[in-house]
């Protein structure tokens, strides 16, 4: 296994080689990441910023605590910075699901289950065709979120007609990706059918692949 | 000296005291401070009354007690800009400490722009009383000196301000730590009602504050009203208005005309809004408050405009205001049949004034401030038939669309727009004050 950075900076190692700290900005929270919550590690299932006044603003996020399963709903200035815990991580393949585990496998044909409640705001992504290699996270060895990665491909299964004339991408729409059902805009060139890059971290619509 | 009384006689005791010493000193067999309060202010149906009736509780002595009787309440205030911050903090010192006999001492940052708004302010000073207001000036350099027993039972950061170290370890030193609240800004977006009072705990720390938000539904904090306002409002007679404006050096307007207040920040709207009113067939009077409306007018005018010497334009009347007190500036809002206003304060005491307001929103960065407006209008004119004329007309004054036309618009509906108002309030007063929420929301905490 391997120990990957993510956003923020390491503040020290610990020697048995399973996992370090490091400062998270609140505005950097992403579902999957594991910060330091009164002394006890959570995962975060889901992090949402919203613009307050003047130009703050503030980052809720819904954990899940790794000791109790106890899942909360906290609050950030987004700016604040958290104590974050960079964790093992190992890449996998999605394999399956099994209620209520979403199931993925790495190269030696282990599985390892992930709780869907502490992935749920990725399960949009997920489908049960999904070739993209993810990385699996643990926590003491138990295994406890998934990243994506930063951009993957889906394909759209509804979408309105583009109106007649515009052609520019300026203008968008909602489309509704395959398996998944989600929603979410896309430029007003993108039909039925057609493959979208879509960026994991943001949810945005990237671009139509060819 | 102090003497043990059993606890079934505690409701017999006047004795707020006696509990808060509890809370402050030993918090006896997690007995809550507040549960006992409300027995006492009957304000609340009784809580469970935790102490056994024969438990035996300490009393205190008379002197001593009296110097701890009420809930004391730090609120930290830092000026970014303007008078919003300092003028929101204010009234809630000031509710808090008359309606709700809390001990306020309330940390400012800029003592000048509070001494503007509140000419008894010396900004000089360290330390000052004001009314019940322990004021005290927040030094860039927060004495390091500062005792761990002065930190407050409920403290509050308004609008995401950050507070002292200094202080931040004095609150983690106590034995029951402070009820911290981060006071945030006044939204009507929906994500507020999912974010007011989730907790926030601080990185390596045993403290752990609320967001505390604002607004405009029973889901959120509601927003400041004075327990009598609406009484002081309803009893200000039109003979009371005229005497206010003749004190404001504004002689009798035209009774067939429009008075309007202008409170914003500058704006481009404004010169081409008073070409129009120039133009326009109805005698327009414009009570312009110093500042950038000041400014603005003056240099619409190419002359300086000053209280107690209106300028003319057509059907234009503009009067410049003087500096008003936060009362004053109620009174204002009452008098007028229309008023301008900005950020977050005035727009606050225009919708109590129930009179037709226009918002000039505090501008943000990528045009947040467009959606925040967006989700104000959305509530506030839900039901109200001629919306479309009202959002176009509070759109251009916030740099979307022409002004001119809308103004049109907006004038025919005004008649209607005044009986929405008063609907509006009469809804917004169901979301109870902000100070009473607080406070309620502290007693659930203690």
């Amino acid at each position: 296994m391997t120990t990957v950075g993510g956003c923020g900076f390491s503040i020290f190692d610990r020697q048995d080689g399973k996992c370090v700290m490091s400062v998270k900005i609140a505005s950097n929270l992403q579902s999957g990441n594991v910060i330091m919550i009164e002394n006890e590690p959570v995962v975060v299932i889901k992090a949402q910023i919203n613009k307050s006044g003047r130009n703050q603003a503030v980052v809720k996020v819904r954990t899940k605590n790794l000791l109790t399963n106890r899942v909360s709903e906290l609050i950030f200035k987004s700016d604040e910075k958290l104590e974050g815990v960079m964790m093992e991580k190992k890449e996998c393949t999605y394999s399956y699901f099994s209620t209520p585990n979403h199931v993925f496998v790495d190269s030696d044909f282990n599985e390892y289950e992930i709780d869907a409640e502490s992935i749920a705001d990725l399960e949009k992504y997920i489908t049960p065709d999904m070739k993209e290699v993810c990385e699996v996270t643990f926590y003491e060895g138990r295994s406890i979120s998934v990243v994506l990665p930063k951009t993957i491909i889906r394909e759209v299964e509804y979408t309105e007609p583009v109106a007649r004339g515009d052609t520019s991408g300026k203008i968008t729409k909602t489309a509704v990706l395959k398996d998944s059902k989600h929603e979410l805009q896309v430029s007003a060139f993108v039909e039925i059918g057609d493959k979208i890059e879509i960026d994991t971290e943001t949810g945005e619509f990237k671009r139509r692949c060819t | 000296m102090m003497s043990l009384v059993p606890a079934g006689t505690i409701s017999n005791l006047a004795c707020v005291e006696e509990i808060w010493f509890f809370q402050n000193l030993f918090c006896y067999e997690g007995i809550k401070a507040h549960q006992i309060m409300d027995r006492n202010d009957g304000r609340e149906s009784p809580p469970p009354f935790l102490l056994s009736r024969r438990s035996l509780v300490t009393e205190m002595p008379a002197a001593k007690a009296e110097s701890m009787a009420r809930p004391r309440w730090d609120i930290f205030c830092a000026v970014v800009d303007n008078f919003g911050d300092i003028g929101v903090c204010w009234r809630l010192a000031q509710q808090l400490a008359a309606e709700q006999n809390r001990e306020v001492r309330l940390w400012v940052d800029h003592l000048e722009s509070f001494s503007q708004l509140c000419p008894n302010i010396s900004p000089e000073a360290d330390q000052q009383q004001c009314g019940p207001i322990d004021v005290r000036h927040w030094p860039r350099h927060f004495p390091d000196a500062f005792p761990d027993a002065e930190v407050a039972d409920v403290v509050i950061e308004a609008f995401g301000c950050e507070l002292p170290a200094r202080y931040l370890a004095s609150m983690a030193q106590r034995e029951v730590t402070p009820v911290w609240i981060n006071l945030e800004y006044l939204s009507a977006e929906r994500w507020v009602e999912d974010c007011h009072l989730l907790m926030s705990p601080a990185p390596r720390s045993r403290l752990s504050r609320h967001f505390f938000f604002p607004g405009f539904t029973t889901k959120t904090g509601g927003v400041l009203q004075e327990r009598d306002l609406n009484r002081s409002r309803q009893a200000f007679t039109p003979a009371e208005a005229t005497q206010f404006l003749t004190r404001m050096g504004i002689s009798t307007p035209n009774p067939d005309g429009l008075l309007i207040s202008l409170f914003c920040y500058e704006n481009p709207a404004l010169p081409p809004l008073l070409e129009c009113w120039a133009d326009g067939t109805v005698p327009v009077t414009v009570l312009v408050t110093p500042g950038f409306p000041s400014t603005q007018v003056s240099n619409w005018f190419q002359q300086e405009l000053m209280p107690g010497q209106p300028l003319q334009h057509g059907k234009l009347t503009v009067c410049g205001l003087p500096f008003l007190s936060q009362p004053d500036y109620d009174r204002l809002l009452w008098s007028c049949d229309l008023n301008f206003v900005r950020g977050e304060d005035s727009f606050v005491r225009a919708q109590w004034a129930r009179k037709p307001f226009v918002w000039q929103i505090y501008p943000q960065s990528e045009n947040t401030h467009l959606f925040k407006l967006d989700a104000f209008l959305g509530q506030f004119l839900r039901d109200f038939p001629q919306s479309a004329a009202v959002e176009r007309f509070w759109q251009a004054w916030n740099g979307v669309g022409e002004i001119s036309l809308a103004w049109q618009d907006f004038r025919e509906i005004r008649n209607s727009l005044q009986e929405h108002t008063e609907v509006w309030a009469c809804q917004l007063d169901r979301t109870g004050n902000l100070a009473d929420n607080l406070v309620r929301f502290v007693r659930g905490k203690s």
